[in-house]
């Protein structure tokens, strides 16, 4: 059966493509999403795609794929930086997530240098655009297409 | 006509000892284990890949300044050397190339002094916590930089 995972955008990240396209670029929510599922397709993941301004909506959201979906790719936004409730609510998933983000944000202002999330994620995956999502979807996915890391696992 | 690309990796200090410590973070599998998997997925990727690992962080500097000419883009596990050396960061900053850091184990979920790398605002971007993918992810990463 095909794996599932939920590709989460959070606050302002609707906006992409409109709002500061020197830092995150000029494509739109819709088109990474786009990339993302056609990437998917390949790895037969059955991908869903959730937007929210909301912290609350998020937690909410993320509580939900426990036991749902296999995987978590999430963007939190500026919710990064602070959210705990968002961190709670990914340990509390149990599910192994990803956090993206689309500009290096260790290169931007000290405040994002921080992410309160990483510490329940398995990695982080920043700096590439829009295909540090791609990218995130293979690290969650890939390994067994990869024979000498299956091989590693199963030791 | 798509132009030969080729790719310098580098590892810091105590990478040639993978697989033989800390295998609970690290995982299993040698340094050299990683490198087949880079030459494995280069091929695939179509470019080169050229790896190295130096204990000592000023013959990685050098390996870096030597660099640009010779390869389109740096994969560097700095190690420990990722959260202090300010010599490192100066390199890669030197070098005009797009660097990619990566790291094995996901630094952020562990000792306090691993939670920041000097390195990684002169770098393109971070991967890190996916084990020996890490490096395969980068490599990727940086083939897309370099069709673009």
């Amino acid at each position: 059966m095909a794996k599932r995972v939920a590709v989460v955008h959070g606050p302002n990240l609707n906006m992409l493509g409109k709002r500061e396209v020197g830092i995150y670029g000029g494509k739109s929510m819709d088109e990474i999403n786009s990339e993302v599922a056609a990437e998917a397709a390949g790895l037969n993941v059955t991908v869903e795609f959730y937007q929210s301004n909301s912290e609350g909506e998020l937690v909410t959201f993320i509580q939900q794929c426990r036991g749902r979906t296999e995987g978590i790719l999430l963007n939190a936004g500026a919710y990064t930086h602070y959210s705990i409730a968002l961190r709670d609510a990914i340990a509390a998933a149990q599910v192994p997530t990803v956090e993206v983000h689309i500009s290096n944000i260790f290169k931007r202002e000290p405040f994002r240098h921080v992410s309160v999330l990483a510490p329940v994620c398995i990695g982080q995956i920043c700096g590439f655009g829009s295909h540090g999502y791609v990218l995130a979807l293979r690290a969650l996915m890939e390994e067994r297409f990869d024979p000498w890391l299956a091989e590693e696992r199963g030791r | 006509m798509k132009k030969n690309r080729k790719y310098l990796v580098v590892s810091g200090p105590n990478l040639n000892l993978l697989g033989t410590r800390k295998t609970s973070i690290y995982g299993e599998g040698s340094l050299e284990d990683i490198h087949a998997g880079l030459r494995q997925r280069a091929e695939q990727l179509k470019v080169g890949v050229e790896c190295k690992q130096f204990n000592s962080e000023g013959e990685i500097i050098d390996c870096l300044q030597e660099a640009p000419g010779q390869f389109e883009g740096v994969i560097i596990n700095a190690g420990a050397l990722a959260h202090y050396s300010y010599a490192l960061r100066s390199a890669i900053g030197s070098m005009l190339l797009p660097c990619v850091e990566v790291f094995i184990s996901n630094v952020h979920a562990r000792e306090d002094f691993r939670h920041k790398s000097v390195i990684a605002p002169v770098c393109v971007g971070v991967i890190g916590g996916f084990g020996k993918k890490s490096y395969l992810l980068a490599l990727e990463a940086l083939a897309k930089l370099g069709e673009g």
